[in-house]
C-alpha cells in the first residue's frame, strides 16, 4: 500500500549487496567465503525461528532440533544408502517439517511458557536419542566426511549453491508474512484472544506457522551438510537453540533482515574475536545485556526507528487531528 | 537377565542420591521462579562455580577438614556472585517478559562461564570426600557407597530447612505470599525489592550447595552447567512451577529413572528421564503438583 | 434469534452469571444493564464462547452453540467488540480490519498471494463507515483510545455478523465521542440489518437507542422488556436505576 518509492530503494541496497556477495569468492580468502556460507546458513535458520517468534509470538525455544534433524536426515541418506543425493536433500526438509508436526501438534494446546518447556523436553528427547545411538548416528562423535556429488565439490560452488537457496528461501519466507496467513499470523502474536474472536482457529494457524519455521530450518539443514559435509549431535543441544534465538534478539525480533544481521554479529564475533581470546563469549555475554538493557527491539530495530523520526512526527500530528475533529463520518 | 535384586536396590539408592543433587539445585531454581518469576539459566552457572569453589578450598585447606570447609564456604561465594549479579543486573530486569529474561539470563550465563574459564581454567578438576564418606558400606546385601548415602541423608535435611524457612520464618512467609500475589505484599508496606532479592540469594545458595555436594561424585569441568540447567528446568516444569515439593517429586522420577537406565541399557541411559519427563509433560502439561503461577 | 436459557457460571466461590436469561429478536436493539459486577462482561464471555458456561444453554439461530469454541461461534455469524480495547497494536487499522474480513472470507491461510491486493476492498469500506479510512496506515497502538474503541466496532465488523455483541462500546470515552459513537451503532444497525446486543454504564444512552433491555444484578436476569416495561418494574426502580431515571 502507499508509498512505492521506499521499497524500491531497498532493493537498490539489496541487489547491490547480492551482487557484492556474487563477486567475493574468486576473490576473497577461502575461510572468507567459508564464513560467509556459514552466515548465510545460519540466519536462515534464525529466520525460520523469527517467523514463528517475531512474527508469530510462540516460544519457539528448541528450534535447533529441526535444523539438526534435517541435518542428520540428510546426512544418513547420503551415507548409509546408495539413494541419489537429491533424495537426501529432499529427506531433510520432509524430516524437519514432520517432526515440527509432531512436537508442534504437542505444543500448539499450551502458551508461553508452558509451550517453551514442553518444546525443549521432546527437543531434549530427540538429543539424547541421537547423542547416544552411535550404531546409526554416530553418537556424540557424529558423522563425517559426508560425500557430495562432483558440482558441489568445491567450495565456491558450495557457496552459490547456498546463496541460491538462501535468497530462494527469503523471497518465499518474505512473500508468506506479506500474505494473509503472515497478517493472521501476526495478528495472533499480538493478541489471540481477539483472533479467536474474529473467528480463527489459533492453534491451527500456529501450527501451519510452525511447520514452515520448520520446514525453512529443514532447508538449512541441508545447506548446513553441503557447507560443513559432517553433522554433530550438538546441533540438536538446546544451547544452540537459544544462541539462535539470541541472533533474532540481537538483530531485531520484529524486523525482516534483522536475524540476519544477528547471525553476522555473533558468528563474526565468534570468528574474529575467537582468533585474539579464547574468552569471546565473555564479550557476547556482555553486548548482549548492553542489548537487553538499552535496545529491546534489536539493532535493526533500533535502525528502522531512528530511520523513520518523519514518520513519528506524522503520527503526533495526525494525533492532534483526530483529537479536535473527534471520530469523521 | 542377570541382574540381582542387590544390584537394583544399590543402583535404586545411588539413584536416589542423585535425585537428591538435583531436587536442592531445583528447589532453588523453582523457589526463584516462584518469588521472582525469572527463569534463571545462570542457576547452572551457579552451580558450576559452587563445584570449581569446592574444588578450590578443599586443596587448599587440605586434610580431613578441607572437604567440610568447602562445602560450608564454597555456597557463600556464589551468595556473593549472585549478589553482585542481582544488584548490578537482575534487579532492573525483574518486570521483563519471559522471552527476555531467559535470553538475559542466557548471557549471564555466558559470561559466568567465562568467567569460570578465566580462574579455574578448562581442565577437569576433582574432589576427593573425606576420609569418613570413602568407601562403601554393605546394606541389604548391596555394597552402596557411603558418599551416596550422605547424600540421602543431607537431601532431606536441605528440603526440611527449607520447608521451616519458607512457613516458619517471617521473611520466608513474605516471600510466599509475593509468590502468589505480588501487589499485596507491596501494599503491606514491605519492600518488595528486598524480598526479591533475598529470595534470589536463598535460590542461588542453593545452586551453591548443590555444587558443592556434586563435586565428589563427578569430574567438575566447563560445561557441567549446561546440562544440569535443562535438566533442572524440564524437574521444575514437571513437578510444578514454584513448588518445592513438586520439585522433590521431579527430581526423584529424573534420577530413579535414569540410574534404572543405567542398569537396564546402559547406552541409552539419559534418554529414559527425558523420556519420562516427556510423559508427564503430554499427560499434565501444568506439572504434577500445583503451580504457584 | 439468540437465546440464553438459565445460564450459570462461577469462578471457585463466586457464582458470576447466576441463571440468566435472555431473548434477541432479529433485527433488534437490545440492552444488558445492572450495576458493576453483574455479571454482564462474563455473559457476553460465555454467549461468545471464550467461557464455557456450567449449566445452561445457549441458542442461536435454533441451534445449540454452547459447546463451540469462540472461533466458530463467531463463524456462526455473532461477534463482539471488548470492553477493554482489545485489537492487534502492532498491526496497521487496515491490518487490523482485514484480519476479520480475511478470516471471514476463509482467505487466512492463504500463503503466497500479496494481502496487500486481497479483501481491500471490503476493508475499506468498513473503515469508511466507521470513520477510521484517513488512518488505515497507523499503527493501531498509536491511536487514540476513543479510535481504538471504534477500531474495535470495525473489526467485529469485518465477519459480517447477523448479531453484534458489544461490551460498553463507550467506556472512556469524552462525551462527544459518546455521542458519535452512539450514532455510528443505530447506523450500523440500519445500514447493515444488524441485530445489537450491547451493554452501558450510561443510563441515558440505554434508554435512547435500545429497543429492550435486560435487567442483571447478582448474575441474575430480573427482567427484561422494553423500556417503559424496564422503567417501571419495581425491583429495578429500588435496586438499580434510583428514583430520577424512575421518573424517566
Amino acid at each position: 500500500m502507499g508509498d512505492k518509492r521506499k521499497p524500491s530503494n531497498a532493493v537498490w541496497i539489496l541487489g547491490i549487496i547480492f551482487l557484492f556477495l556474487i563477486f567475493i569468492p574468486p576473490f576473497a580468502p577461502r575461510f572468507f567465503t567459508y564464513i560467509l556460507g556459514l552466515i548465510f546458513v545460519t540466519s536462515l535458520v534464525a529466520m525460520s525461528l523469527n517467523l514463528v517468534v517475531g512474527f508469530g509470538g510462540m516460544f519457539q525455544f528448541h528450534h535447533g532440533v529441526f535444523y539438526g534433524v534435517s541435518a542428520y536426515a540428510t546426512a544418513l541418506v547420503l551415507t548409509k544408502t546408495s539413494l541419489a543425493t537429491w533424495i537426501g536433500f529432499m529427506a531433510g526438509p520432509i524430516v524437519a517439517t514432520l517432526t515440527g508436526l509432531i512436537i508442534g501438534w504437542f505444543c500448539v494446546r499450551l502458551t508461553r511458557l508452558y509451550f517453551g518447556m514442553l518444546q525443549i523436553s521432546l527437543g531434549s528427547l530427540l538429543w539424547a536419542i541421537v547423542f547416544r545411538w552411535y550404531s546409526f548416528t554416530g553418537g556424540d562423535d557424529g558423522i563425517h566426511g559426508i560425500r557430495m556429488p562432483s558440482l558441489l565439490m568445491s567450495l565456491n560452488n558450495s557457496y552459490y549453491f547456498i546463496l541460491a537457496i538462501f535468497i530462494l528461501s527469503l523471497l518465499l519466507m518474505y512473500k508468506i508474512l506479506k500474505s494473509p496467513f503472515g497478517n493472521t499470523l501476526q495478528a495472533i502474536r499480538d493478541n489471540p484472544q481477539r483472533c479467536e474472536a474474529v473467528g480463527i482457529n489459533v492453534r491451527r494457524y500456529q501450527l501451519l506457522g510452525i511447520l514452515i519455521a520448520t520446514f525453512f530450518a529443514g532447508v538449512a539443514g541441508v545447506l548446513f551438510v553441503i557447507l560443513e559435509r559432517s553433522v554433530f549431535a550438538d546441533l540438536l543441544f538446546w544451547v544452540l537453540s537459544l544462541e539462535i534465538l539470541i541472533m533474532c534478539l540481537l538483530g531485531g525480533w520484529f524486523t525482516f533482515f534483522g536475524p540476519i544481521l544477528g547471525t553476522a554479529i555473533i558468528i563474526s564475533l565468534r570468528t574474529f574475536v575467537g582468533k585474539y581470546t579464547e574468552y569471546w563469549t565473555l564479550i557476547l555475554g556482555i553486548i548482549l545485556i548492553l542489548v537487553i538493557f538499552f535496545l529491546p527491539e534489536g539493532v535493526m530495530g533500533y535502525v528502522q526507528e531512528v530511520l523513520k523520526p518523519k514518520m513519528k512526527e506524522v503520527k503526533q500530528e495526525e494525533k492532534g487531528i483526530d483529537a479536535s475533529s473527534g471520530i469523521g463520518f | 537377565m542377570a541382574i540381582g535384586w542387590a544390584e537394583i536396590f544399590c543402583q535404586f539408592l545411588v539413584g536416589i542420591s542423585r535425585s537428591m543433587i538435583l531436587f536442592i539445585v531445583c528447589a532453588g531454581l523453582s523457589f526463584i521462579l516462584g518469588v521472582l518469576r525469572v527463569p534463571n539459566i545462570a542457576h547452572g552457572s551457579l552451580y558450576m562455580i559452587g563445584a570449581f569453589a569446592t574444588f578450590s578450598i578443599s586443596k587448599m585447606i587440605g586434610g580431613t577438614y578441607g572437604f567440610w570447609v568447602a562445602l560450608a564456604l564454597a555456597p557463600l561465594l556464589v551468595v556473593v556472585v549472585s549478589l553482585i549479579a542481582e544488584r548490578l543486573l537482575f534487579c532492573h530486569l525483574y518486570q521483563r517478559e519471559h522471552l527476555m529474561l531467559i535470553l538475559f539470563t542466557f548471557s549471564v550465563s555466558l559470561i559466568l562461564g567465562d568467567l569460570v574459564k578465566i580462574v579455574w581454567g578448562a581442565e577437569y578438576r576433582s574432589v576427593s570426600p573425606p576420609e569418613i564418606l570413602k568407601g562403601s558400606i554393605s546394606l541389604l546385601g548391596a555394597s552402596v557407597p557411603r558418599y551416596n548415602l550422605f547424600l540421602i541423608i543431607i537431601g532431606p535435611l536441605v528440603g526440611i530447612a527449607l520447608w521451616l524457612f519458607t512457613t516458619r520464618t517471617k521473611i520466608g512467609k513474605i516471600s510466599r505470599a509475593a509468590a502468589v500475589d505480588r501487589e499485596m505484599v507491596g501494599v503491606l508496606g514491605i519492600n518488595v525489592s528486598w524480598v526479591f532479592s533475598f529470595a534470589f540469594l536463598v535460590g542461588c545458595y542453593l545452586a551453591g550447595i548443590g555444587g558443592a555436594l556434586v563435586a565428589p561424585t563427578v569430574s567438575i569441568t566447563l560445561g557441567m552447567d549446561h546440562t544440569l540447567i535443562i535438566e533442572a528446568f524440564l524437574i521444575v516444569i514437571i513437578g510444578g512451577l514454584g513448588n518445592m515439593w513438586g520439585a522433590l517429586v521431579g527430581s526423584l522420577i529424573f534420577g530413579v529413572t535414569h540410574s534404572f537406565g543405567v542398569l537396564f541399557w546402559p547406552q541409552f541411559a539419559i534418554v529414559f528421564p527425558y523420556m519420562s519427563v516427556v510423559i508427564v509433560l503430554l499427560l499434565r502439561p501444568r506439572g504434577l503438583l500445583k503451580s504457584v503461577w | 434469534m439468540l437465546r440464553v436459557e438459565s445460564v450459570f457460571k462461577s469462578f471457585d466461590e463466586f457464582m458470576a452469571v447466576n441463571g440468566a436469561n435472555l431473548q434477541v429478536e432479529k433485527g433488534e436493539i437490545v440492552a444488558v444493564i445492572g450495576p458493576n459486577g453483574a455479571g454482564k462482561t462474563t455473559l457476553f464471555n460465555l454467549i461468545t464462547g471464550l467461557l464455557k458456561p456450567d449449566r445452561g444453554r445457549i441458542i442461536f439461530k435454533e441451534e445449540d452453540i454452547t459447546p463451540l469454541p469462540p472461533y466458530e461461534i463467531c463463524r456462526k455469524g455473532i461477534t463482539r467488540s471488548f470492553q477493554i480495547v482489545n485489537i492487534f497494536p502492532r498491526l496497521t487499522v487496515f491490518g487490523n480490519v482485514q484480519v476479520a474480513v480475511l478470516s471471514h472470507q476463509r482467505r487466512s491461510s492463504n500463503l503466497f498471494r500479496s494481502a496487500e491486493r486481497i479483501a481491500v476492498k471490503e476493508t475499506r469500506e468498513i473503515l469508511e463507515t466507521v470513520g477510521l479510512l484517513d488512518k488505515e496506515n497507523l499503527v493501531a497502538g498509536s491511536l487514540s483510545h476513543g479510535d481504538q474503541k471504534i477500531l474495535e466496532i470495525a473489526i467485529a465488523l469485518g465477519n459480517e455478523p447477523e448479531l453484534l455483541i458489544l461490551d460498553e462500546p463507550t467506556a472512556g470515552m469524552s462525551p462527544e465521542e459518546t455521542q458519535k459513537t452512539m450514532e455510528l451503532i443505530k447506523r450500523l444497525a440500519k445500514m447493515r440489518e444488524l441485530t445489537i446486543l450491547f451493554c452501558e454504564h450510561d443510563m441515558e444512552i440505554v434508554f435512547s437507542i435500545a429497543q429492550r433491555i435486560m435487567v442483571m444484578r447478582h448474575g441474575r436476569t430480573i427482567i427484561q422488556g422494553t423500556p417503559e416495561e424496564v422503567r417501571s418494574h419495581p425491583e429495578v426502580q429500588e435496586a438499580y436505576l434510583g428514583e430520577e431515571y424512575a421518573r424517566g
